[in-house]
Parts: structure tokens; C-alpha cells; sequence
């Protein structure tokens, strides 16, 4: 972008398509058992299926809510649907591979809706988690 | 049938932020929260979401969860009594529901697979 004269302030930019890059992320089993204690899930059974919260999705979101042109008020943030696939679960231990892309963004009678994707690779290169976010920023 | 009733507290609210990393202050911070138009402080999506999980976890009988899917339809704050239910629809198919203390749902279109 080049400054100009007199150009008037503009609408935030829509990001749909914009992909960040990939966020490593090791499964602490520290963490995990705190995650674990903090649903109610035995704290020695493994990674609990929502620890895809961690791994994927906020790995990935803060780079979204950090975007300049996404312009997200995060105060004004909802999750308002969340969708996960896995084709395996992650080991404790495991450093995993998150990627986020915005699959959407649209705005409705002022209310503006991000569709946010993750895809997680595990240590051994295979895709292990899809996450799918809906997000609702209220104007 | 798999249930659990949980009722949800501050400190298990902001236990839950800790260990997952969503540090919004509408989870944390009451004044905060009333500032942007909430009743209060209220507990995460992702929060009711892993109740939900780990009743899912209970119907599937130790198979792996392949896929888990809800919307966030109903604010739960503090205090709030939610039932968390899983029942088998189809094989490795669950229906999941999650209701607060005044019957409301508060996550609607929930469901896993798994196996």
C-alpha cells in the first residue's frame, strides 16, 4: 500500500482465503493433565479429544486475532460453532503442526462472520486433526 | 445413556483458561465482561465443549472419538448447573446434549462419531 492524499479511511479488509503460516506445538503432558482436571476427564488418560482447543485451534487463532487487516475486536469475539475430525489423536509428547486458514468472511446486518480451518500434521508428516471454528464478531 | 452434571465455578473457569491458553478477559474479568455487554464473566465454549467430550468418551466405551461437532447456543455463567448427555443414535454415531438447570440447551447440533 502507498500513501496517498486525501484517501478516506477504509472498511476493514475481508481475509477469507488468507492462510498463516504453520505453528509448531509440543503436547506437554503437563498440560495436557491440567487440561484434562480443568473438563473433568481423568488426567491419566491420555489427550483428551478437546485438547485440539490447544493444539490446532488456539495455536493458530491468535495469528487471526493479530492480523491488522482482519481487524477482529477480540472483546467483541464469540465462538459460536466448532467442529473437529480427527484421523488419530496425538501422544503425549508429540510435536504437532497446526495450520490455520480463513475459510470465510462475511458480514450480515452488522454481524460478521469468520469461518477459521485448522489442519494438524503429526510428528510422523500424517494429518491428524481438522478443526473447523465459527467465530461472531457483535458490532 | 452417558451423563454428567456439572456445575460450573469461577475457578474452574479460570482453571480452564490457564490450561488452554484462552485468556479472554470476558472468562475473567466480571467488569470487563459487563463492559461489552455480557451479564457477567462466562465460561468458555470449549470449556462446556470438553464436558461434552468426555461423556462421548464414556458411550464410545474406550473406541477413539473420530469426530465431534456442537454449537455454542447458550451463554453458562457461574454457578449454572449443566447436564451433559450421550447417547448412541446409530453405530459410532452419538447424539450429544447439553442442558442448563431451567432445561435450556446450551450447546445445540451436538454430535460425535467414533471407532
Amino acid at each position: 500500500m502507498t500513501d496517498g492524499p486525501d484517501v478516506a479511511p477504509s472498511p476493514p479488509i475481508g481475509v477469507a482465503g488468507r492462510t498463516y503460516p504453520p505453528v509448531p506445538f509440543t503436547i506437554e503432558p503437563e498440560r495436557v493433565a491440567a487440561f484434562a482436571r480443568a473438563i473433568g476427564a481423568d488426567p491419566t488418560a491420555g489427550v483428551p479429544p478437546t485438547f485440539a482447543a490447544v493444539y490446532a485451534l488456539w495455536a493458530t487463532a491468535p495469528q487471526l486475532f493479530g492480523d491488522a487487516d482482519a481487524a477482529v475486536d477480540f472483546a467483541k469475539l464469540l465462538h459460536a460453532e466448532q467442529e473437529f475430525e480427527w484421523e488419530r489423536h496425538p501422544q503425549l509428547g508429540e510435536t504437532v503442526v497446526s495450520q490455520g486458514k480463513v475459510a470465510s468472511d462475511a458480514s450480515r446486518r452488522g454481524i460478521r462472520l469468520i469461518s477459521f480451518e485448522t489442519e494438524t500434521i503429526g510428528a510422523t508428516g500424517d494429518l491428524i486433526c481438522r478443526s473447523h471454528a465459527l467465530f461472531v464478531i457483535r458490532s | 445413556m452417558s451423563e454428567r452434571v456439572v456445575t460450573f465455578h469461577r475457578h474452574q473457569i479460570a482453571a480452564y483458561a490457564e490450561a488452554s491458553g484462552d485468556h479472554n478477559p470476558i472468562h475473567l474479568d466480571d467488569n470487563f465482561a459487563r463492559s461489552v455487554g455480557l451479564p457477567g464473566v462466562i465460561a468458555h465454549g470449549m470449556l462446556q465443549m470438553g464436558n461434552l467430550a468426555v461423556v462421548a468418551q464414556e458411550a464410545a466405551g474406550g473406541r477413539p472419538l473420530r469426530r465431534l461437532t456442537c454449537r455454542f447456543a447458550g451463554m453458562v455463567v457461574p454457578g449454572d448447573t449443566v447436564t451433559f448427555t450421550a447417547q448412541q443414535s446409530r453405530p459410532g454415531k452419538l447424539e450429544l446434549r447439553a442442558v442448563n438447570q431451567r432445561g435450556e440447551a446450551v450447546l445445540t447440533k451436538a454430535a460425535a462419531e467414533y471407532g
